[in-house]
Order: structure tokens, then sequence, then C-alpha cells
């Protein structure tokens, strides 16, 4: 009895243990976050450039740093400085579309001219609305 | 009759080639910023800012905070939050400036060309004379640019209560342009 209550005890220690090493120290260095299965808005690279020409304040509170699903007409794909594959979807503003930088490294196989979609997290507005560590999931 | 009206077709047609300015742009400018302190290093990358440049010496960067990446989430919160960057209020930073020795630099001629440029760095609303020593590149027609400079963040209102300890007070900051 003593012996199981001793184990026990241990075991919660070190557990604790564990968690608080998990928790405090790891996680946080070793974390990256993971948008995959993260809730998405779901919108149309035409209206989420409209909204932030329209009032970028409030496409700023309603956007930065969340997922967005971007569906699109593809303007051209090419890859960034790191060799990270970029696409741009068209708006219906040439000077303004949607810029997306998309994750890992493998080469987008896209025609300019067929509509993807893309999940990713806004940055903001620049001369394109900016998206950063996309996937294309259609 | 005809011969003047060829001359003043021509007479237009020079003045307006040479006034004329070529302007190089991209949206795919690396800006990473370098920090050494007493108890830590670490940096940050975005690979997602907008640069023009002209032949005539007009230079413009523009990038979104949210879209420097760090080795980790903590990090990164902490840089875009409330004591640092603030960064859903100051979604932004730009520079805007000119080139001072752009009459140096031969856009036809292959060639690494020093440059001197001078503007205005803004960050966290904040607008501030900034000078920096970079290079333009010309190869093969392309023309690239590089620039390493070093800002006072207490200058851009930053004030987290590690600057001086683990985030130094003077931040590296080294930009390359590969211009279309």
């Amino acid at each position: 009895m003593k012996k199981k209550l001793i184990i026990g005890v241990l075991l919660v220690g070190l557990l604790s243990i564990a968690g608080v090493y998990y928790f405090i120290f790891y996680r946080p260095t070793h974390h990256v976050r993971d948008i995959a299965n993260e809730q998405a808005i779901k919108v149309t690279a035409k209206d989420i450039v409209k909204e932030f020409q329209t009032n970028e304040s409030l496409a700023n509170a309603k956007y930065l740093n969340k997922v967005a699903e971007i569906t699109g007409e593809v303007l051209e794909a090419k890859k960034d400085q790191t060799g990270k594959p970029t696409v741009s979807l068209k708006s219906d503003d040439s000077f303004s579309n949607v810029f997306i930088t998309l994750r890992g490294t493998d080469q987008l196989e896209v025609k300019s001219g067929s509509s993807i979609t893309v999940k990713g997290v806004v940055t903001g507005f620049l001369s394109d609305v900016v998206i950063n560590d996309g996937i294309v999931t259609k | 009759m005809k011969k003047e009206l060829l001359l003043c077709l021509l007479a237009v047609v020079v003045s307006l080639s040479v006034k004329a300015q070529r302007v190089y742009s991209t949206k795919i400018a690396q800006v990473k910023f370098i920090s050494s302190a007493p108890t830590e290093d670490f940096d940050a990358t975005n690979n997602q800012a907008e640069s023009k440049l002209s032949d005539k010496g007009q230079v413009m960067f523009g990038l979104l905070i949210k879209g420097f990446v760090f080795e980790n989430d903590l990090m990164q919160k902490h840089f875009n939050g409330d004591e640092y960057m603030q960064s859903d209020k100051f979604p932004k930073a730009e520079f805007k400036g000119a080139i001072t020795n752009i009459a140096t630099v031969n856009f036809a001629k292959d060639g690494a060309y020093p440059v001197m440029v001078i503007g205005d760095l803004t960050i966290r609303g904040i607008s501030k004379k900034q000078s920096a020593a970079g290079l333009i590149i010309i190869e093969k027609g392309k023309v690239n640019t590089k620039s390493t400079f070093k800002i006072k963040i207490k200058d851009y209102g930053l004030k987290g209560s590690e600057i001086g300890t683990a985030i130094a007070e003077n931040i590296e900051i080294n930009v390359t342009a590969k211009y279309e």
C-alpha cells in the first residue's frame, strides 16, 4: 500500500516535471503554428482585395494574423529568394492582387488562368494583399 | 517644310526619351534583421517586401511586420506584441529615399556599384532620417541591390524591458532586392 503511494507520488512528480519542461521550456521555443487545421475565413481574391481597398483598418481588424482560405484565378507563379514558391491571384484591379508565399519547396504546378484555393496567414496590405505560409487546398 | 516637321518630331521623341525613367520593382525583396545582445542572438527574415528603384535614384521599400518569420512562435508573438512592434496597430514599415550618387551607376554595364542612400524610415508610425551604404549590382541586365545598416530601436518607440539584455539596442538590417 505504502509502496503504491510512493510510486504514485513519484509518477505524479515526474509527470509534472515533464509537463513543466514541455510547456515552459520546450513548447515556446519549438512550437510552430500549423494553420492546416485552423478554422479559415473563406473569401475570393477579388473580395479580399476590395475589402482592403475600401477600408484598410477594418480589413486589418478582420484578417490580420488570421487564416484565410482564398479562391482566385492564378496570375503568375514564381519563387522567392529562398526558393519558396509564390503565387499571385487576380482581382478586379490589376494594380492590387493577392500575393501568396507557399509553405514548403514544391514548385506549384499551375497554369496562369486556372482557379485555385489557398489557405494561409494574412499579413496585411502593401500594393497587394499579402499571405504567408500558404497551403494549396484545391 | 516636311524636313522641319520631321526635326520637330525628332526633338519631341528625344526629349521624351531623356525624361523617361526606368523603374525596377520587386515583391520578393528580403529584409532580415539581426540582434546581437549580451544574453541572446536572434534574427528574423521577411521575404515579401516590396521595393521600387528608378535609374534616377529614387528608392522605396515597404513591408509588413507580420511577415517577419522567427524560429519560434513565442518570439514572434513578443515581437508583434504591445511591448515591441504593436503590429496590429502599425502593420507596416516603409523606407522612402534617394541614392545620392546615382550618376556613378551605369545601368547598361555589368558591375557592382557602391551607393549611398538617404531617406525616411518609418517604423511604428515614427519617421526618422536614415542613411545607408549599399551596392547596386548589374548582372546581364538584371538589377540587384544589397545594403546593411543599423538602427537604434529606441528611436522608434520600442520600450520592451529586454532591450539591452536579450535584445540589442542597435539592430542590424540586411536588405537584398532582385528587381525585374
